[in-house]
């Protein structure tokens, strides 16, 4: 397969922000049950965006000059503007359980595993 | 009509034009119109989504001057988070998916609004979600038992339309056509994306007609229906990039064509992940710009590139394209 370099650079991003180095307990442990996380390595960068942020992409400077140069507000009406939005779906990730199963831990902004 | 060309307060159409048109109608029209008229005193509420606030602004602009030129009553949908992916939250957990997508909904229901999506990827997500939620009193009430500790609730009563049914169905094409006042002479090539297709292919003739309304040629080609690899490229970024998204984009510049137009905010970021790879890791330039369908109606209606930031933020430059509307605008002013 042809490698694609912004892909492997997903890749290592979501593997950036894991706690667990999976290969390397492979390594120690070659008896123990092979684990299959919930998020895979390649969306977790963007899922931990999506947590911190409640959207995937964020709005930064940059974005906010070109937004005012298209005749828009700097800031969209989104959870970027408003933050109670993201408070609620803080709310509703850890009430519904979803942020525990994942093994993300919104402290250190990382994946267990 | 006001003309508003130039001008960034817009002149929203005046009623009482619009009702002089009415008189003018082919008697079959009336109901439709009438339905039409009654739908456009409801209140809009946009969805932006992830990619549009922060990649096209130019798209959001310009979907603003064309809804309002067109009289919608037509505003941001405020407070929204991700809608959220369903690509990659219905793998993850399908329940998941309906609990986070029911915040946008209990959302949009508080705010009495009609919830638009443009993108395919957040409207199939809201829709298909509030389909199921309605269907199954059970998973409702899963929802809802998740939303009530953010202070929400959510009883499905509320409408999610897609811009292009907002635009046919409820604006309807005689209207779109008689807005088009430029009529743009360009050659282009279309995505319309998967999404917009999963229920038949009503979004998709929506699509083709609006955009031929601007006067644009449209030219065919065999990738039109294929996927633009979004999703693919989690799992197989090569076939997504070079075989997907990459093939359009280089057919539209076999075609000499002006741009790729997308309706689809989704697509639009994996197209301008194409192009990205394509440069850094194969140094080769596309050259065809990606276009949104709201970018062609708002200069079909007289609108300037400027008035909408048209030039800003674009991974490819749409310099063709302007050059291209500019020579019109001198041999109309040369013609009168």
């Amino acid at each position: 397969m042809e490698e694609v370099k912004s892909w492997k650079k997903l890749l290592e991003a979501g593997q950036k922000v894991t706690e667990s180095n999976r290969k390397e307990e492979e390594r120690i442990y070659p008896l123990r049950r092979e684990f299959n996380p919930v998020a895979p390595d390649i969306a977790k960068s963007a899922l931990k965006r999506d947590f911190e942020v409640g959207l995937v992409y964020p709005v930064d400077e940059s974005v906010e000059k070109d937004r005012e140069l298209s005749g828009l507000k700097r800031r969209p009406p989104t959870a970027h503007l408003f933050k109670e939005a993201l408070e609620r779906k803080r709310k509703i990730l850890e009430g519904a359980g979803i942020m525990k199963e994942m093994g993300y831990e919104k402290d250190s902004g990382k994946f267990k595993y | 009509m006001k003309k508003i060309a130039g001008n960034s307060n817009i002149e929203v159409i005046d009623m009482s034009e619009e009702a002089h048109l009415n008189q003018n109608q082919h008697p079959h029209q009336h109901q439709h119109n009438h339905q039409h008229q009654q739908t456009q005193r409801q209140k809009y509420g946009y969805f932006l989504g992830c990619v549009m606030p922060a990649k096209m602004p130019w798209a959001e602009k310009a979907t603003f001057l064309v809804a309002r030129h067109l009289g919608l009553d037509f505003d941001y949908m405020k407070e929204t988070v991700c809608c959220v992916r369903p690509g990659v939250w219905k793998p993850l957990n399908p329940d998941w998916w309906l609990i986070l997508t029911g915040q946008n909904l209990a959302t949009a229901e508080m705010q009495k609004i009609i919830m638009v999506d443009s993108c395919n990827g957040c409207y199939i997500s809201h829709y298909e979600c509030l389909e199921e939620l309605k269907g199954e009193p059970e998973k409702m009430e899963m929802v809802n038992r998740a939303l009530k500790g953010a202070g929400l609730s959510l009883r499905g009563n509320l409408e999610i339309r897609h811009f292009l049914e907002v635009l046919y169905e409820d604006v309807g094409i005689e209207r779109i056509r008689r807005s088009v006042v430029r009529p743009l002479k360009l050659r282009v090539t279309r995505h319309i994306g998967c999404h917009a297709r999963v229920h038949g292919d009503r979004l998709l003739n929506y699509f083709d007609e609006v955009l031929r309304a601007t006067g644009v040629e449209i030219v065919d080609t065999p990738y039109d229906r294929a996927c633009c690899g979004l999703l693919l490229y989690l799992s197989d970024p090569a076939t997504s990039i070079f075989r997907r998204a990459g093939i359009k984009l280089e057919r539209a510049m076999e075609e000499k064509a002006d741009g790729l137009v997308i309706i689809c905010s989704g697509c639009y970021d994996q197209f301008e992940r194409a192009v990205r790879v394509y440069k850094e890791e194969r140094g080769v330039d596309l050259k065809s710009p990606v276009v949104h369908l709201s970018e062609l109606l708002a200069l079909s209606f007289g609108y300037r590139p400027e008035d909408f930031g048209m030039v800003y933020r674009r991974p490819i430059p749409v310099t063709g394209i302007i050059e291209k509307l500019k020579l019109k605008l001198k041999e109309e002013e040369g013609g009168r």
